[in-house]
């Protein structure tokens, strides 16, 4: 019966089957937002599962001077590690499939496991473009990934608990975390940004100036399988931020509703900015992001330590 | 590897395959030596007045992801191997598209000392749409064109 459970945890729901559709459902969701943002149609309900199809269906060219070992065990880890981080979450409002003390720590380093894969992708070839967007693919990782982390933080140390599943409960019984803490929100939404390489991060694929960047050598099933990775990600990085700061999850409807209006607000940011040179990206996060996530930490701590946490004590 | 499958379920897989192609084709777009007004033509082809992407058409920035060429102008000496090379790069299925009376027979250009010569003396092209420049509608009708004969 355990066995049977794990399996049908991994393989449909939550992790497996379940989570890789709403993934392309959100991605449509998204690039449909943006359209519409655009004064455009926008693609139909099916786009994103024709072009993964295709690009699946598609031959794939092994580029000369690459590890091919590497080359192919790349997307297949960056996949697993995303879908293993939807384990630990609560999609759909349910509980998480698998708990345990510290898991958030754990699910934020799957959720950098997808950039670093892309990152190496990128150093793995022969290809100058694919090198450029490595580097800049890193590069960015080392912006976002700590303000991104100390946003998390926040609630977790208000709720006074490292698992998922305790600062999600805690969430829902108390007033919306973002209310007092509205940086450490925007922080996680922008960092979530940052991490899916949507504009205005997407200096790592910049297409006007280094072709796709660390993807640019990939074609079919390898594209493909990033792809999927990219839209799990979103998944899971709308339902931890909505679980974390919009009064977290409890049922299906709650999901739905909670991660669209994020969705939203991602969409609109996304056709509001023009890319960000990656000196930029740098410069904002540290400068901007990273210390204030900085001092949105330490305030609650000093509340917390005095006592002064009102309601949400 | 091809037909270790039962014919039925090969069947279903050949249409699931097609289908997704017919809806998704990501182009790329190369100026093998154009005059640029079939470019400006092709550019404007993708604003949101017209929105490619409602059909899933992308323009897409690495041969590699791409699946119809979108080619403008005669091909140049200079261009020749480029053409190739990018047509090369590109993973199988690929299609051509030649945009413009340059592309089909050289156009204005015809019988210039820097010529080749059309697109597809150099690579193998599957529609062409003719215009000096063709108009957005005419090059939508000719991807459209494209997509129709891959249902065959
Ligand atoms: S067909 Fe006309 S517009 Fe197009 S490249 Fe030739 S001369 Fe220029």
């Amino acid at each position: 019966m355990n066995t049977l459970f794990a399996l049908i945890a991994l393989m449909i729901f939550p992790g497996g089957l379940f989570v890789l559709f709403a993934g392309l459902v959100y991605e449509w969701a998204d690039r449909k937002l943006v359209a519409q943002f655009q004064n455009r149609i926008g693609p139909r309900v099916f786009q994103p599962l024709a072009d993964v199809i295709k690009l699946l269906a598609k031959e794939e060219v092994v580029p000369v001077g690459v590890n091919g070992f590497l080359f192919m065990a790349l997307p297949i880890a960056a996949l697993a590690a995303t879908l293993t981080a939807a384990l630990y979450v609560p999609v759909v409002g349910l509980a998480p499939a698998y708990s345990f003390r510290g898991d958030l720590i754990v699910t934020i380093y799957l959720l950098s496991v997808l950039t670093l894969c892309i990152g190496v992708a990128g150093a793995n070839t022969a290809d100058r473009f694919s090198l450029i967007g490595a580097t800049r693919t890193l590069t960015q990782v080392f912006s976002y990934e700590a303000p991104f982390m100390l946003a998390m933080l926040g609630p977790a140390i208000m709720a006074g608990s490292w698992q998922i599943s305790e600062i999600n409960a805690y969430a829902a019984s108390k007033p919306w975390l973002i209310i007092p803490q509205v940086i450490g929100f925007l922080v996680a939404l922008v960092g979530l940004m940052g991490k899916l390489e949507l504009p205005p991060f997407d200096a790592p694929e910049a297409e006007t100036e280094i072709v796709a960047g660390a993807m640019t050598e990939y074609s079919g099933r390898g594209y493909a399988i990033f792809r999927i990775a990219k839209d799990v990600e979103l998944v899971i990085g709308l339902t931890l931020v909505a679980a974390f700061y919009l009064g977290g999850i409890g049922n299906p409807l709650e999901f739905l509703l909670k991660t669209v209006v994020l969705l939203l607000v991602t969409a609109g940011l996304q056709s509001l900015f023009a890319r960000l040179r990656i000196d930029q990206t740098v410069g904002m996060w540290w400068r901007v992001g990273a210390l204030l996530a900085l001092l949105n930490l330490l305030v609650l701590v000093g509340l917390r330590m005095l006592g002064w946490l009102g309601v949400w004590l | 590897m091809e037909n270790s499958l039962p014919a039925p379920w090969q069947k279903a897989l050949d249409q699931i395959k097609t289908w997704a192609r017919i809806n998704s084709p990501w182009a790329i777009h190369y100026n093998s030596g154009s005059c640029n007004g079939c470019d400006i033509e092709i550019l404007a082809t993708i604003t949101p007045r017209y929105d490619l992407e409602r059909f899933g058409i992308k323009l897409q920035g690495s041969p590699r992801h791409a699946d119809v060429l979108i080619c403008t102008g005669p091909v140049t000496r200079q261009s020749r191997d480029r053409l190739r090379r990018i047509y090369d790069q590109m993973p199988d299925p690929k299609f051509v598209v030649a945009v413009g009376s340059c592309g089909i027979s050289g156009g204005a250009f015809h019988g210039c000392y820097n010529i080749v010569g059309s697109i597809s003396e150099v690579i193998p092209v599957d529609v062409y749409v003719p215009g000096c420049p063709p108009r957005p509608e005419a090059i939508i009708f000719g991807v459209a064109q494209l997509l129709e004969s891959l249902k065959k």
